[in-house]
């Protein structure tokens, strides 16, 4: 994660050396292919979508689903995940049903959405909400056990009630965690949200860069395809920023689903 | 300068010429010299940063001299050997968890490309000899920390070693279980008739095991007394340490180390 | 103790029935059209005929194998590059950070790539799934190998062990808790993977099989098919954590 931050020169060899080969090669080859083109191309492809708005406007269209689709699994899973942390025996009459639910691979319901909603945003922030619901619950859930029970046992010396213990006591205690939660489902938002545009929804970043591919210009689909790896970097960078200054270093927890 | 020279008489198994070691721009041990007899058992005592476990990691072949030699049977130590066996302080860290304590001990046996054949029954030996017999198919964190110590014995003991190299191998261990192993390394040591040698911070532990009990002071580390013990064998854990020589040899050490403090 | 945890574990088996048959009586109602959601006894019937037909057992079988040949080439990769890269810090220093660099590239978004270059076949799938599972057991190896115990290493030279007896016989094994962690990961990928392949390629198996189904409108096979996509994901996932503590059964303190 620190990689992020600290700039090792000698990790930059080899990216660098690819571009250069990847251009060397190409044009020593004369390139003619409908699927590869040279960096220097991708470049200019990228360059050119980004000035005549076409690619921030899919990558406008791909965030808003991306994160309406988050907005709505995260809360979600969080809930569930307090109210199964807090609560034993629903923990364990949910259990079956969780486990049961949670193995569906988020692509499967592809055209159940599809055929409910049929093409556009509904579509695909319900995919998303439903791939990003798991792992809230999940992390929420083992972050609500975390907690030190004795912060447990005050609360209930104190009488507090239940709003004010999960308000006052809970989520602030378990926040760090859930944080860490937040962070990788925002990376599968992104993911699942470009999955969905490049298989079926005729929208966004996914299908900007299917459409670019068969329309055969390799170089614009090659950029978004750069375009895209530059958003899940800069998304998670902005995540992993975001925990370091808001949890410092109670932040050194590692997500594991 | 103290010259630390062999008791026994013949060519010392080990020996240590004017050795300085820098490590990172830290010099941590500054022309050190020591000589350890074939069969001796010396034991090393001194306050934490006076390089005696750095001294033993030269002995090990695990670093090397930045001047001066380490030499084993007259050949310069350049790299650790299968014959001059370690016994780590943290057996936690030095066992393989995945294996089994029989595993752990055949993992000695594996090294040294050892026949298959008859190799179990040697592995069961070995785990009664350090008092695990019949726990061979326990995994290291199903034992307790002094069985461990015990499983990381016997893996050096596969290795039928010449030397025995041991780092405070009871520095983590209840005072019980501690002087059940003192004992028992002694006995081992006997028996095979390994040169030992053995660092600690703990004044009575080294004298009650050793032949002769190197002193070392720090910053940077150096030898700074030796003493031979002269204690009957075979030690026990009541009488020898109320001998009267085993009393004033505590106060001897103990007085060293006050006055090099102070 | 036992006893209370099957009965815990028998209510909450009553519970998901609860919710079958809920999800029998929004039908059964009609409070949603059956046109989207059929009840669950016709998905079950579409299940039970696709099945005894043939028709639905061979589809799943073709996506099973393509999850698990793809799951098994990203493993297989992945342990090999990861140990060359996890076990020597120079290796980690060249090329870490561009391994940091793709990881948040989604798979999916290759798809696109892998068409143009090799058109909607099989391989194409295989090697979208392939790319896809590399990446969680590549990470998941580095890390297991730039994380063995230096103690260990050190025993190893005093025991003597040969280069590849360190490799195989230290550094595998200690990294073993990672790589199993990565498997997992990547099965779940591999399986979403194929799914996504076979939609795009009209390659037979479960993925085009709801497409289709989606396409005319036949919800009952539609479910049958989501039903048994997330039977494959549970039965693959209870395996491979079978395996997994059998693996690292030495975890397990007295």
């Amino acid at each position: 994660m620190n990689a992020l931050m600290r700039i090792d020169p000698r990790g930059m060899i080899l990216p660098v050396g690819l571009i250069i080969v990847a251009e060397a090669a190409a044009r020593l080859t004369n390139l003619q292919s409908d699927a590869l083109a040279p960096p220097s191309d991708i470049l200019l492809s990228g360059i050119k979508a980004l000035a005549d708005g076409s690619m921030l406007y899919a990558t406008w269209q791909t965030l808003a689903n991306a994160f309406a689709g988050l907005a709505i699994g995260f809360s979600l899973g969080m809930a569930l995940g307090i109210l199964m942390g807090l609560f034993r025996p629903l923990n364990r009459l949910l259990e079956v049903t969780v486990e049961v639910l949670r193995p569906i691979p988020s692509v499967a319901l592809l055209p159940v959405a599809l055929l409910v909603y049929g093409f556009g945003h509904r579509m695909e922030f319900s995919i998303v909400a439903f791939a990003t619901l798991w792992p809230a619950l999940i992390l929420t859930r083992s972050a609500i056990a975390g907690i030190e029970p004795r912060l447990l046992e005050v609360s209930r010396a104190l009488q507090l009630s239940l709003g004010a213990r999960i308000f006052k006591i809970v989520i602030p205690a378990a926040l760090p965690r859930i944080f860490v939660a937040l962070r990788l489902a925002v990376g599968i938002s992104l993911i699942v949200a470009v999955t969905v545009e490049v298989t079926t929804n005729p929208m966004g970043l996914g299908y900007k860069m299917m459409e670019a591919s068969q329309g055969l210009q390799p170089g614009l689909a090659l950029a978004y395809l750069v375009w895209v790896g530059m958003l899940g970097w800069a998304v998670n960078g902005i995540m992993v920023l975001a925990q370091k200054h808001l949890f410092g270093a109670a932040a050194n927890v590692e997500a594991r689903l | 300068m103290v010259s630390v020279n062999a008791k026994a008489a013949g060519d010392p198994i080990l020996e240590i010429d004017k050795v300085n070691l820098t490590l990172g721009g830290h010099e941590i041990l500054r022309d050190v010299s020591a000589q350890i007899g074939n069969g001796e058992f010396v034991c090393v005592v001194g306050p934490s940063g006076c390089g005696k476990t750095t001294m033993l990691r030269l002995l090990a072949g695990l670093y090397q001299p930045s001047a001066g030699a380490v030499t084993y049977r007259g050949q310069r130590m350049l790299h650790p050997r299968q014959d001059i066996a370690i016994v780590f302080q943290d057996y936690g860290k030095a066992l393989l968890p995945w294996r089994t304590a029989h595993g752990n001990v055949a993992l000695a046996f594996e090294a040294m490309g050892a026949p298959r054949n008859g190799r179990d029954e040697k592995i069961e030996q070995l785990l009664v000899k350090v008092g695990l017999g019949g726990q061979g198919k326990k995994y290291p964190n199903q034992l307790s920390g002094g069985m461990q110590q015990r499983l990381q014995i016997a893996r050096c003991l596969a290795q039928s070693p010449a030397v025995l190299l041991m780092d405070e191998p009871f520095g983590a261990l209840d005072a019980m279980t501690r002087q059940g192993l003192q004992d028992e390394v002694l006995s081992i040591v006997r028996e095979t008739g390994a040169t030992a040698f053995f660092v600690t911070h703990d004044l009575e532990e080294a004298i009650y095991l050793g032949d002769r009990v190197i002193g070392m002071l720090p910053h940077p580390g150096r030898v700074a007394i030796t003493v031979d013990v002269n204690l009957p064998h075979p030690r026990n854990q009541l009488t020898t340490r109320e001998d009267p020589e085993f009393l004033s040899l505590r106060r001897q050490l103990f007085d060293f180390i006050k006055d090099a403090e102070s | 103790m036992k006893v209370e945890r099957l009965l815990w574990l028998g209510a909450s088996v009553l519970v998901f029935a609860g919710f079958i048959y809920f999800w029998q009586l929004i039908s059964d109602y009609r409070w949603v059209s059956p046109v989207f959601l059929p009840g669950p006894d016709r998905a079950w019937q579409a299940l039970v005929r696709g099945i005894t037909t043939g028709d639905l057992l061979v589809r799943w079988t073709a996506t099973i194998e393509r999850m698990i040949y793809g799951w098994l080439l990203a493993s297989l990769a992945g342990i090999c590059l990861g140990a060359l890269i996890g076990s020597s810090e120079r290796a980690r220093a060249y090329i870490g950070p561009t391994l940091e660099l793709m990881r948040p590239l989604p798979a999916s978004a290759v798809v696109p790539l892998a068409i143009a270059l090799l058109g909607l076949s099989e391989t194409m799938v295989l090697a979208v799934i392939a790319f896809g599972g590399l990446w969680p057991m590549l990470l998941a190896t580095v890390h297991g190998f730039s994380a063995v115990e230096p103690r260990l290493y050190e025993v190893s030279r005093a025991l003597g062990l040969s280069r590849t007896a360190v490799i195989f016989k230290i550094a595998l094994p200690s990294s073993m808790p990672d790589i199993l962690a990565g498997m997992r990961l990547s099965l779940t990928v591999a399986l979403i993977l194929a799914v996504i392949g076979e939609m795009l390629a009209s390659r037979d198996g479960l993925g085009s099989h709801i497409m289709l189904a989606a396409r005319a409108f036949r919800s009952p096979d539609l479910f049958a098919g989501v039903i048994l996509l997330g039977v494959t994901g549970l039965v693959s996932a209870m395996l491979l954590s079978w395996f997994e503590s059998w693996m690292l059964r030495w975890r397990e303190s007295r």
